[in-house]
């Protein structure tokens, strides 16, 4: 029992949320049930993930699993190496205190209780389709991973009952089904010149034969980074995101800013990396359109977020700065760079949803959206807001936090690669993020209170925050084994082992 | 100029899917009717799901069940036909969802036009 649970556990930590997806709604009334079971598969998977990063990270070799033991090329394949085990820590971990953050407080930005249940099965599904996304090694798989994730993130967003919500969330469903499709017609390219959708097989293929057809090969690099480029908010494709990520309910806001966004980039960077390759990339130039696109969202997306009044749009137009620094190592193709990159990644999937969950409790509380209205609110719900500074000192990359870590590594990368200029954007990018956050900070604690009755919000939330807070710091101040794991997954992008 | 016009003439499938998908992708960018933008992902899907089964195709050739009796037969490829059933699956999917949300607009908004209900938003805003 126990050893065939072991050695499934890399379909287990995929099929399992999916699964239970489905299961709630056999109980959907008895939301006590659903949250405590939620929880739990939550806990379940974070489990799952450890053991499995805890394998691949002592015995540094890839785990590989053949679905019904068909081997490759002709069966699915799921391979976790360093790089899956990365993201699927990073995912396990942040949807615990997402969920829980989630308990008792939905059910008045849902629109009642009945709808809480629905919330549940999409959020489980949308968890199930990033492990997937992280342990994939097939590049149909890709696609359909992504169409669930899609699919439930724009449910997420629709699921708040507001006509905006409903909007929002139809700009969204386009214009990431536009992307989806785009990658499809990638997917299709790579598959008509090699015929292979392995990952593997198709990157030995497409490297021995890439100078037959240059230019289907230039389509299907185009059609990548477009279609990814749509899903993951890379500017100026970013315009569905302030509108979504600002209408979802503030749990969905969280795990869509946090995790969903950095599923996609990391599918991108598997396609990039692990199909194409590093010296077919060089070959092509996408390094260099990676960098400048990066540069780009960095400063237009900061100076985006600081026109912003709203605390939650604000916090959106951040998520097109940041997803600017993950492009921009992605195409600085060396170990520092793309640590930095996978790192940042981590990171800002942390901060990010400590920054939505802290807002949205501030948002519950007071009925206030906008920031200059948040005078005094520091003292009045003092856990909340420390939360709040302290991922606006880690986005921010001030040193003990572990934004820091991630921005310090992607300059040691650009300067490696020889370009200044990475670097002053990068610098110039965390000046204009202390701009746009540290005013709110400011506001709150250094303003004369009003006299009204604001409180922290209940135990289950607090508890949430304090996690997530607590990794910000602990990631800043030993990033140890992660920082290793993030490095070996960075050699391991470049095959360089 | 001819050598061009014959491959795309010989290739005309492909041909067919670049025109299809530039229509589809016009139609969602530039339409400002909700039903006409989903019916331009329609399009702009069958397109790339064109491209898929193309690729697959051999001319000629026949569904690939084994027979006995004729072990010279040229089969075609099945693997793209079934992965653009996937594909359909999706579609199919993401349509009935879009369809829905436009219900939901048109509920609160009485109009399916994305210019009247961006106005009518903009309206509640300044007020």
């Amino acid at each position: 029992m126990i050893s065939s649970i072991t050695t499934n556990l890399p379909v287990f930590v995929v099929i399992a949320p999916l699964f239970v997806a489905f299961i709630l709604t056999t109980f959907a009334r008895r939301i006590r049930l659903v949250e405590g079971f939620v929880i739990f598969i939550e806990v379940l998977g974070l489990t799952g993930a450890g053991i499995l990063a805890v394998n691949v990270f002592i015995k540094n070799i890839p785990i590989i699993y053949q679905m019904g033991g068909w081997s490759a090329p002709w069966g699915i394949e799921l391979k976790i190496g360093n790089l899956s085990a990365f993201f699927l820590l990073v995912v396990a971990f942040v949807s615990v205190p997402v969920s829980l953050f989630a308990v008792n407080n939905l059910s008045d930005e849902v629109g009642g209780k009945e709808r809480v249940t629905r919330f549940y099965v999409l959020y489980l599904l949308l968890g199930g389709a990033m492990a997937g996304m992280a342990v994939t090694n097939d590049l149909f798989n890709v696609f359909v991973l992504v169409e669930v994730a899609t699919l439930s993130c724009c449910g997420l967003v629709s699921s708040r009952n507001r006509p905006q919500a409903a909007e929002a969330a139809f700009t969204y469903l386009i214009m990431a089904t536009l992307g989806s499709t785009l990658v499809l017609g990638g997917i299709g390219f790579i598959y008509i010149i090699t015929g292979h959708l392995n990952m593997g097989f198709a990157y030995e293929e497409l490297n021995r034969i890439w100078q037959n057809s240059p230019h289907v090969v230039w389509m299907a690099f185009s059609f990548m980074l477009v279609g990814f480029g749509v899903k993951s908010a890379l500017f100026p494709l970013h315009i569905w995101l302030p509108d979504a990520h600002s209408a979802a309910p503030s749990p969905a806001s969280a795990i869509l800013s946090g995790v969903a966004v950095k599923g996609y980039l990391i599918c991108l960077l598997k396609i990039l990396y692990r199909v194409f390759g590093h010296t077919l990339m060089q070959e092509f130039a996408v390094h260099r359109i990676l960098v400048l696109a990066g540069t780009v969202a960095i400063i237009a997306g900061s100076i985006l977020a600081l026109t912003q009044v709203e605390l939650k749009r604000r916090l959106a137009f951040s998520t097109v700065a940041q997803v600017g620094y993950i492009i921009l190592g992605m195409g600085l193709v060396n170990i520092k760079g793309l640590t930095g990159t996978l790192f940042y990644l981590a990171s800002h999937a942390v901060i990010k949803s400590t920054l939505f969950l802290a807002a949205g409790a501030i948002i519950a509380a007071t009925g206030k959206k906008n920031i200059n209205e948040l005078a005094g609110i520091g003292r009045k719900m003092p856990i909340t807001m420390a939360a709040f500074t302290i991922g606006s000192l880690g986005l921010t990359g001030i040193p003990l936090f572990s934004g820091f870590i991630g921005k310090w590594n992607l300059i040691l990368g650009s300067l490696e690669s020889g370009n200044i200029i990475p670097i002053a954007v990068i610098i110039v990018g965390s000046v204009l993020c202390a701009a746009y956050l540290f005013p709110i900070v400011r506001v709150a604690y250094f303003e004369p209170a009003p006299e009204e009755d604001w409180k922290d919000p209940g135990f289950t939330q607090k508890i949430a925050l304090i996690m997530l807070a607590s990794a910000v710091v602990i990631l800043g101040i030993i990033p140890g084994p992660f920082l290793e794991l993030a490095e070996r997954a960075a050699a391991e992008l470049l095959m360089l082992r | 100029m001819s050598i061009l016009l014959e491959k795309l003439i010989i290739n005309y499938p492909y041909s067919i899917a670049v025109v299809l998908f530039i229509i589809g992708a016009l139609t969602v960018l530039t339409r400002s009717s909700l039903f006409k933008k989903l019916l331009g992902i329609n399009i702009m899907e069958t397109a790339v799901f064109l491209i898929f089964i193309a690729a697959g195709n051999i001319r000629g050739g026949t569904e690939p069940i084994l027979s006995e009796g004729n072990p010279g037969t040229v089969y075609i490829n099945p693997l793209p036909s079934a992965l653009m059933l996937t594909g359909i699956v999706v579609s199919v999917s993401v349509t009935a969802f879009a369809l829905a949300l436009i219900i939901r607009l048109h509920r609160t908004y009485g109009t399916t036009d994305a210019n009247c209900i961006a106005q009518m938003r903009k309206e509640v805003i300044d007020r």
